[in-house]
């Protein structure tokens, strides 16, 4: 019996070109990546277990389970807020499934999302400029500052955004990350890429999520 | 027109899907087929001030019930409808 042989690819993976993107006669002002190689778990509190769901996330990951629109970094993981009693647990590739479902067996549905959403980092100087054209929300420092998050839609497909610890590079420019369903994955990236050529665009070789 | 979200925040129109009129309550298994009727295909149709459900599909995906003027597009409140966050409101 032959053996099928299998190839892992990434939702981005056959139109995924890094490189500069857009116009080309300056340094890039904006840079875009996929990050691959994550587990994510979304985690929904059962009815009334909200209090036993954000204490058991307490104990398992030393951080209080977001109860607002926001991403906390925790022990082994980043918890992103997804909704009312509801958090989504993303990590690097391991045993993350496993270990949330130690931590909240009993107060919380889990379902394993690692396969069905795509992962993006847009940051640079002209991050702001670009996704003001598609995202209808305010994400000036002042109100989106370093670890606001929120649940919306760009260009009509539902994403969760959330802003990074700012960028050790020398321009210190915000970092920003999307999770988006990774069947939409393509076109929303086509989206992106459109909205942010005219600020040249370096497109990073994709690269594991390192939380 | 923006919907103030409960649980996100002020958001565009386009992010939400209407359900309509919050006020039909499914009725018992005895009320009868009349009951039944009212429940399925009867509507008010309101000029003015009416409670609404609105579902916020394109955020955090949560049922809303929420007060509009259905002449002025004027939204009153709006509050997470039962069910809507698995504590927060009970049923
Ligand atoms: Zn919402």
């Amino acid at each position: 019996m032959v053996e099928p042989s299998w190839t892992a690819t990434t939702p981005l993976s056959r139109i995924y070109a890094p490189g500069r993107h857009g116009v080309k006669n300056d340094a890039a002002r904006l840079s875009m990546a996929e990050l691959t190689g994550f587990e994510l778990v979304q985690v929904m509190a059962r009815r009334g277990m909200w209090s036993p769901t954000d204490q058991a996330c307490r104990e398992a990951y030393g951080q209080a389970a977001p109860a607002k629109p926001q991403a906390t970094r925790a022990e082994g993981a980043l918890l992103i807020w997804s909704g009312p009693d509801q958090i989504f647990v993303l990590s690097p590739r391991g045993s993350s499934l496993e270990r949330a479902r130690l931590a909240f067996a009993g107060m919380a549905s889990l379902s394993d999302q690692s396969d069905g959403r795509t992962l993006l980092r847009i940051s640079g100087i002209k991050a702001r400029d670009m996704l003001a054209k598609v995202c209808s929300l305010d994400l000036h420092p002042a109100v989106f500052p370093a670890g606001a998050a929120a649940a919306t839609s760009i260009d009509h497909t539902s994403v969760n955004l959330w802003r990074g610890e700012d960028s050790a590079g020398d321009d210190g420019a915000a970092v920003f990350y999307l999770l988006v369903f990774s069947t939409f994955a393509e076109s929303l990236w086509h989206t992106l890429l459109d909205s942010g050529a005219e600020y040249g665009i370096a497109i990073d070789a994709a690269t594991p999520w390192q939380g | 027109m923006r919907i103030a979200c409960p649980f996100c925040g002020p958001r565009e129109n386009s992010e939400f899907s209407y359900l309509g009129d919050a006020k039909p309550k499914r009725p018992g298994p005895d009320a009868g087929e009349d009951a039944v009727y009212e429940y399925v295909y009867l509507r008010d149709n309101v000029a003015g001030e009416m409670a609404e459900l609105w579902y916020h599909g394109g955020g955090c995906r949560a049922w809303l019930q929420v007060r509009r003027n259905t002449v002025t597009h004027e939204i009153l409140s709006v509050e997470p409808a039962a069910g809507a966050g698995a504590a927060s409101v009970t049923p």
